[in-house]
């Protein structure tokens, strides 16, 4: 009977410093996330228009298997945990969400058709199925990573189709996408701005997405590598300093 | 390893109230509070007063919120880090297992509300810039979006965060001594943002008058922002003493004392010791 007791009581103080560390690392990786992906993806994320078949899905994929590249490292090898990508890219849509609807709409009135995010939460799922089947970091890396990248257009393009109607606008052909950009004025951001795709004398028609999904799986699988192994050894590093007495020691010892 | 100290008898334990989140609650509801707060003064005076700096109306209520809370900052940062360092622990090596176990949960809490602080500097009011950003045609470095988010969204969360290492470092054996790598990087590397303003704003001054968000002269914020995933590897030495805390209080297996813990806070972070976690 004591002892049950005692049982109880430490689980309990146990249950709470895990809800403790998971709340604290939920929110700050949100911050870090989604710090990183505003200022190297933002502007893809921000705007409709900016959603094409070439930069974005490139540019989008490889800058955020990032962050759920090292975060698998150390909740996969430390705690068996398979939700290290879905942690974090949760994390980033949810701080996007907020800025979207409470900012973007909420204070400076564009419209949520306008400025949804991007989302990677299939391919995050996936990313942390494969690891935790194989149980290995360097396939994830190899069929995870490429696969991170081939998913990316495929799981958006349900959300980004409808803006790709085509319109006659007063006589030229516009997406409905275009049109939205064209009506809610941006003071920043000018057209010639926009890094999209805009044609080429080496490019075929039609092989666009493909090949760009393709590449982007390709940098994908070679950026998940360095941030695995910053991810294990630098940011879930244990190392201290030595201190003062014992730096001081092994000198006079030497 | 170093030597443990092994005891069978029954070793004091913190009633359970001493794990109370009230004081984390308190910290955060203010903090949450006061950002509604801020919120609801940028809706009623950034579009009113704060289109153009040279107006009076803006030195009324941006530039003088700008001054008031600089100060602000700098008085609470010196307080608070000041009293936490002047009322440190001066007898470490005597700490009792109770009191150290109340005391991690307390570093719990610091962090967690560092981390809240972090999630609204860095995601909530760095985004809403964002479209601050693509709504004025901006006339001065200290936009109304600038005065919270740069100089008051990110001194709260270096306040906060660099008070939780103080805690630590006065407060816990582990971190008494020697310096932790990754909590460093966890409280330095944001920190470091706010300096990388300087750079930003001289940027945007000189030579980029668009606001092209992957503008590389952005990404010393995101090497910043990295740091973030330090939080990780500061865990990961928390976890495994916390455990042995819980360990020997409750079920009385051995533990090293403090003294060694200071010695070697390395050998206080066994990595096998979270896998084998069956609490």
């Amino acid at each position: 009977m004591q002892y049950s007791q005692v049982d109880a009581e430490a689980k309990a103080v146990a249950r709470k410093f895990d809800l403790v560390v998971i709340m604290s690392t939920f929110l700050v990786l949100i911050a870090g996330f989604h710090v990183h992906q505003m200022l190297v993806a933002g502007d893809w994320s921000f705007w409709i228009d900016w959603k094409d078949r070439n930069w974005w899905p490139i540019v989008a994929p490889v800058l955020e298997i990032t962050f759920p590249a090292a975060v698998q490292a150390v909740l996969w090898t430390k705690f068996r945990m398979p939700i290290g990508a879905t942690f974090c890219c949760l994390g980033l849509l949810f701080g996007e969400w907020m800025n979207r609807y409470i900012n973007f709409w909420g204070w400076t009135h564009y419209p949520l058709n306008f400025v949804f995010p991007e989302t990677f939460i299939p391919a995050a799922v996936v990313l942390d199925i494969v690891l935790m089947l194989t149980g290995n970091w360097i396939v994830t890396a190899l069929v995870g990573g490429e696969l991170w990248g081939w998913l990316f257009y495929p799981t958006n393009w349900v959300m980004v189709a409808p803006f790709h109607v085509p319109v006659e606008y007063q006589g030229s052909l516009m997406s409905i996408a275009d049109v939205i950009n064209y009506m809610y004025v941006r003071t920043s951001t000018p057209e010639y701005l926009r890094i999209v795709e805009t044609g080429t004398m080496r490019s075929f028609a039609g092989g666009v997405t493909g090949v760009a999904a393709f590449f982007s799986a390709f940098c994908s699988v070679c950026m998940y590598v360095p941030w695995w192994l910053m991810g294990a050894h630098f940011f879930g590093s244990t190392k201290f300093f030595k201190n003062y007495e014992s730096a001081t020691a092994e000198v006079k010892n030497a | 390893m170093a030597q443990t100290q092994t005891t069978a008898t029954a070793v004091a334990r913190p009633p359970l109230t001493a794990f109370s989140w009230k004081s984390a609650v308190v910290a955060i509801g203010a903090l949450i509070v006061f950002d509604v707060l801020i919120n609801v003064y940028e809706r009623l005076y950034a579009l009113a007063k704060g289109l153009d700096y040279t107006s009076a109306d803006y030195t009324t209520y941006w530039m003088s919120m700008l001054f008031a809370e600089l100060v602000m900052e700098a008085v609470t940062a010196g307080a608070l880090w000041g009293w936490l360092w002047m009322t440190r622990d001066r007898a470490l090596e005597r700490l009792s297992p109770a009191e150290e176990l109340k005391r991690y949960w307390a570093l719990g809490l610091f962090v967690l509300t560092y981390t809240y602080a972090a999630y609204a500097g860095a995601s909530y009011f760095t985004e809403q810039d964002g479209t601050w950003h693509q709504t004025v045609i901006r006339d001065t470095d200290f936009t109304p979006s600038h005065v919270i988010e740069f100089y008051q969204s990110y001194p709260i969360y270096i306040i906060f965060g660099v008070g939780s290492l103080v805690y630590a470092m006065t407060r816990l054996p582990q971190f008494a001594k020697a310096f932790s790598l990754p909590y460093a990087v966890l409280v330095g590397a944001p920190l470091m943002i706010f300096p990388n303003v300087g750079l930003n704003e001289f940027g945007h001054t000189r030579w980029f008058m668009e606001e092209l968000f992957v503008a590389p002269l952005h990404w010393g914020f995101v090497t910043f922002g990295w740091g973030a995933l330090a939080i990780l590897g500061t865990w990961l030495q928390v976890c495994p003493r916390v455990l042995a805390l819980i360990n020997h209080i409750y079920y009385g297996k051995p533990i090293q004392s403090p003294a060694e813990v200071m010695r070697d806070p390395q050998s206080s972070c066994d990595p096998a010791a979270c896998v084998a976690c069956v609490l």
